[in-house]
């Protein structure tokens, strides 16, 4: 459904309320440690919002929240890890404990589902995975989200098809967004072009709210155009402690505390929830909380000397 | 007496000369990094650096952390996306040099980071493929630095994530790859190892400063064949300048010796 051209900016509450429901399969935006949709994932943490599956290229802190608390059901992704600042542990534990459902995929093989679904097509043939055990264990384990075929043109040559993948909602982090809901990502875009124009709805939060205006004097700049977009939340700082290129560094500092939290679990890692999301009326409370205005003009004069 | 040069500086400068000028090279970070930047500005000047975000040809900044660090984007000729950079490079047939990393490293030389135990239930589960399971798949060569260690060399790993020549010599081809015969390079503290194309299997093609075959075969998990190696060149002094003046100047990634 293309979405109409009134003004969507609401808070993360209400977004989340009106658009992410219990079970919902939802598109996780972001990458390692660079824009992760952090506010509006605190805000599905407390609203309690169950059963969900989380989709992505890398799912990445974020998800590790959402699995950490206890809502997610399954994940579908490439990786789940923060890079040099470890795996997700969350994450990785509940599979250790085969409590939550994982398809395994390359990060090209879900960009291309993604892609898929933004064509509005079924599926998207991969010349990935062949041969490995990606296709092979996950295929003898019944999922039937694998098919190999033989190219119709060449039957000596085996390809992949994936099936598109359709988030009921999709959640981002952007640099700008106007009103309507024209988005324009700087830096790297990860899948989230796709992922965003293959949803039913989208929530992008924004360190910047522009004028409509200024995005039709440079319509080349827009990454996803408002048709595709559901809400707006003007959010600066929605990505922290993850980075937002051209913003802000991600904070070294608060990503080893989580890390520091998910590690053990139990006890620590409740009081990690407790303390920054759950005692949190939004996140302004928890950048309050997090990160003090001086470590703030750090993490912004540090994006400013490499850009 | 003191090493000239750490074991790690001796990885990343035998790994730089796998890469050729004008070569386009996936990256990510770490020391595939540091040996990327290094044969960028040490022989190969016209090297294309490609990141799995997006980034086309960056100077790459001081020490990133992430491949959505600032560092790997700075003056790129273009921001992009996963799509573009692994579908539209890499998929596409592009990528000349591709570096994996991974927990398990079998005689196929296929790599494995996904899960130790068995898929279903799991001892320790790792992060999974992210890239490399494309990289490995598409890239004309693949090299990949690591500790040589023998529980990192099993004859069979657990899962294949990313394929090495899968069973054999052919293994690639029947599975369907579109590079079905790349040049594989493991690169480690005690030697390099590289596909033997007759056999489909991982042999000692050089050995470290030092190391005998007996102890690389001591090391690793799988049967090394006998056969001719030669020496790896150690790191001349100008280089570990440029190593450690301009590629790494705080020292991040790279271990000076003691």
């Amino acid at each position: 459904m293309t979405r109409k051209a009134s003004n969507k900016v609401m808070t993360a509450q209400e977004a989340v309320k009106r658009f992410v429901h219990d079970g919902a399969t939802v598109g996780m935006g972001g990458q390692s440690i660079g824009r992760c949709a952090m506010a509006v994932t605190h805000e599905i943490v407390r609203q309690g919002i169950k059963d969900l599956t989380l989709v992505g290229c890398n799912l990445s802190m974020s998800m590790d929240i959402l699995v950490g608390a206890g809502l997610a059901k399954r994940t579908e992704c490439g990786t789940g890890n923060l890079e040099r600042f470890g795996t997700t542990f969350r994450w990785r534990k509940a599979i250790e404990d085969r409590t939550l459902e994982v398809e395994d995929y390359s990060h090209l093989a879900m960009a291309s589902r993604f892609l898929a679904g933004s064509l509005g097509l079924p599926f998207m043939p991969s010349k990935s995975m062949l041969g490995t055990d990606i296709l092979n264990k996950q295929i003898a384990n019944g999922s039937d989200a694998f098919r190999v075929i033989d190219n119709p043109w060449d039957l000596d040559e085996p390809v992949v098809l994936l099936p598109a993948c359709k988030p009921d909602v999709s959640i981002i982090h952007a640099q700008k967004a106007d009103q309507m809901g024209n988005i324009i990502i700087e830096g790297f875009t990860t899948q989230e072009p796709e992922m965003v124009k293959a949803s039913s709805s989208v929530i992008v939060s924004c360190e910047e709210l522009i004028s409509s205006d200024e995005v039709r004097r440079h319509p080349d700049r827009t990454t996803v155009p408002y048709i595709f977009v559901d809400a707006v939340v003007v959010q600066p700082w929605g990505s922290f402690p993850t980075s937002t290129y051209g913003h802000y560094e991600h904070d070294p500092e608060h990503l080893r505390r989580y890390q520091a939290c998910a590690r053990p679990g139990g006890e620590a890692y409740e009081e990690y929830l407790r303390e920054f999301i759950y005692e949190c009326e939004n996140f302004d409370e928890h950048l309050d909380r997090a990160i003090s205005s001086a470590r703030r003009e750090e993490l912004r004069a540090s994006m400013q000397k490499l850009l | 007496m003191a090493e000239a040069y750490s074991l790690d500086e001796l990885m990343v400068v035998e790994a730089s000369r796998h890469i050729s000028d004008w070569d386009t090279v996936m990256v990510g970070t770490g020391l595939p990094m540091v040996a990327s930047l290094f044969a960028l500005k040490n022989h190969a000047p016209n090297m294309c650096y490609v990141v799995e975000t997006g980034g086309i040809a960056p100077e790459i900044l001081g020490t990133p952390s992430s491949v959505t660090d600032a560092r790997v984007m700075y003056r790129a000729v273009r921001h992009g996306s996963l799509l573009d950079a692994l579908g539209g490079v890499l998929q596409r047939g592009l990528a000349d040099v591709a570096f994996l990393g991974g927990a398990q490293i079998d005689q196929f030389a296929n790599v494995n980071s996904t899960v130790i135990g068995d898929y279903n239930s799991p001892k320790v589960r790792f992060p999974g493929s992210g890239g490399a399971n494309d990289l490995a798949s598409h890239a004309k060569k693949v090299l990949i630095i690591t500790r040589h260690e023998k529980r990192r060399f099993p004859e069979r790993c657990d899962f294949i994530t990313s394929p090495g020549y899968i069973d054999g010599p052919d293994g690639r081809k029947r599975a369907g790859l579109t590079s079905p015969y790349p040049d594989i390079f493991v690169i480690t503290d005690l030697a390099v190892m590289a596909i033997d194309k007759s056999t489909g299997r991982l042999r000692v093609e050089a050995l470290m400063p030092e190391v005998s075959l007996e102890r690389v075969k001591e090391n690793t998990g799988f049967e090394l064949p006998d056969g001719d190696t030669e020496p790896v060149e150690p790191p001349t002094e100008a280089e570990l300048r440029l190593l450690r003046e301009e590629v790494d100047p705080g020292g991040e990634y790279l271990k000076t010796p003691e």
